[in-house]
C-alpha cells in the first residue's frame, strides 16, 4: 500500500524525527476513537457497511503512513475525513455503485432499530439519503451528524463556506421532497414538506 | 421560489438569509433527527476487531523499525 497516491511529490523525509513512543501511542488512541465515526461517514458514502468497512482499513493505513503530517492540535476528524473522502473518490465510488446495483443498498439490509426518537422511519430515511446526489450527501452528514463545522466541511471538500452551506440546504429540500413521496404522516395531516416548503410560518394547523 | 417572509419567523437560528427556499423548522428538525439517528446507529455500532488489530500491527511494526532505543517487547 503506497500512501504516494495522495501526496505525488516525494519529498525526502527531511524531518525524519521518529516519533516518540508516547506520541505514537495518542496517535493510535485517537485513530481508535474515530472508527466509530470514519464507519459512519464512509456508509454514508459509500452506501454499503461492507465497503464502508475496506474504506476505513484503508483510512487508518494512509493515516498511519501520514502520521508526520497530522498538526497535533487541529482536528483529527476532519483530517481523517479528508483522508477517507479522497480515498472514496479515488478509489472505491466506482465499486460503490456495482455493490448497490447487485445487492441494494446498506439501507435495505442494515437492521433498524433505536430509532425511537426519530419521526421519520430510518429505512425510508437511508433510501432518500443514498438518493441524494454525493456532494450534497457528504456535506449533510457532515454538518447534520458528525459534528464537524462548516468550516471544517469546506476544508474537508475543498470548497467555499457558502458553497457547504447552499449543498445543505439543497440536501435538505431534496430529501423534504424524496421522503414526502413516501409516507410522512408523522408530520403532520397536511403538512407533507412539499407544501411545508410553501408555507413557512403558516402557524394556523387550523383546528 | 418566493422569498419566504422572514418577517413572520424570526431567522434566530443562525440560517443565512440568502437561502432561496426555507424549509419548515418541523421537517427540518425531523430531517435532522432522522440524520443523526441514521448516523449514531452506525456509530453505536461494534467496531470490528480487524481495525485494532491493524493498528497493533502497525504499531507494533514501528517500534521494532524505530527498535534501537526501545526493547523488543513482545
Amino acid at each position: 500500500m503506497s500512501a504516494s497516491d495522495s501526496s505525488p511529490k516525494s519529498e525526502p523525509r527531511a524531518k525524519s524525527e521518529p516519533r516518540t513512543e508516547a506520541q505514537a501511542r495518542d496517535f493510535k488512541e485517537g485513530l481508535i476513537r474515530e472508527i466509530p465515526n470514519l464507519r459512519a461517514f464512509a456508509a454514508s458514502l459509500s452506501g454499503s457497511m461492507q465497503l464502508a468497512d475496506d474504506l476505513v482499513q484503508d483510512t487508518l493505513l494512509k493515516a498511519w503512513g501520514n502520521s508526520d503530517k497530522f498538526e497535533p492540535g487541529t482536528s483529527l476528524r476532519a483530517w481523517l475525513f479528508t483522508i477517507l473522502r479522497n480515498t472514496y473518490y479515488s478509489l472505491y465510488r466506482k465499486r460503490g455503485r456495482e455493490v448497490q446495483d447487485s445487492e441494494g443498498t446498506y439501507a435495505e439490509r442494515m437492521a433498524t432499530h433505536g430509532n425511537q426518537e426519530s419521526h421519520l422511519d430510518l429505512a425510508d430515511f437511508r433510501k432518500a439519503l443514498a438518493k441524494l446526489p454525493e456532494e450534497q450527501r457528504e456535506v449533510l452528514i457532515m454538518v447534520g451528524a458528525t459534528g464537524l463545522s462548516y468550516e471544517e466541511a469546506a476544508d474537508i471538500c475543498g470548497v467555499a463556506i457558502g458553497t457547504i452551506k447552499s449543498r445543505v440546504n439543497r440536501a435538505r429540500t431534496k430529501l423534504a421532497e424524496l421522503l414526502s413521496i413516501g409516507s410522512v404522516d408523522d408530520l403532520g395531516p397536511d403538512r407533507t414538506s412539499a407544501a411545508a416548503m410553501q408555507r413557512v410560518g403558516s402557524e394556523s394547523v387550523g383546528s | 421560489m418566493s422569498r419566504l417572509d422572514t418577517a413572520m419567523s424570526d431567522p434566530g437560528e443562525g440560517f443565512d438569509d440568502d437561502f432561496e427556499l426555507v424549509l419548515d423548522p418541523k421537517v427540518q428538525e425531523s430531517i435532522g433527527r432522522s440524520l443523526k439517528a441514521h448516523y449514531d446507529d452506525i456509530v453505536n455500532a461494534p467496531v470490528p476487531d480487524k481495525f485494532l488489530v491493524l493498528l497493533a500491527q502497525l504499531e507494533a511494526t514501528e517500534q521494532r523499525a524505530a527498535g534501537a532505543s526501545t526493547d523488543e517487547c513482545k
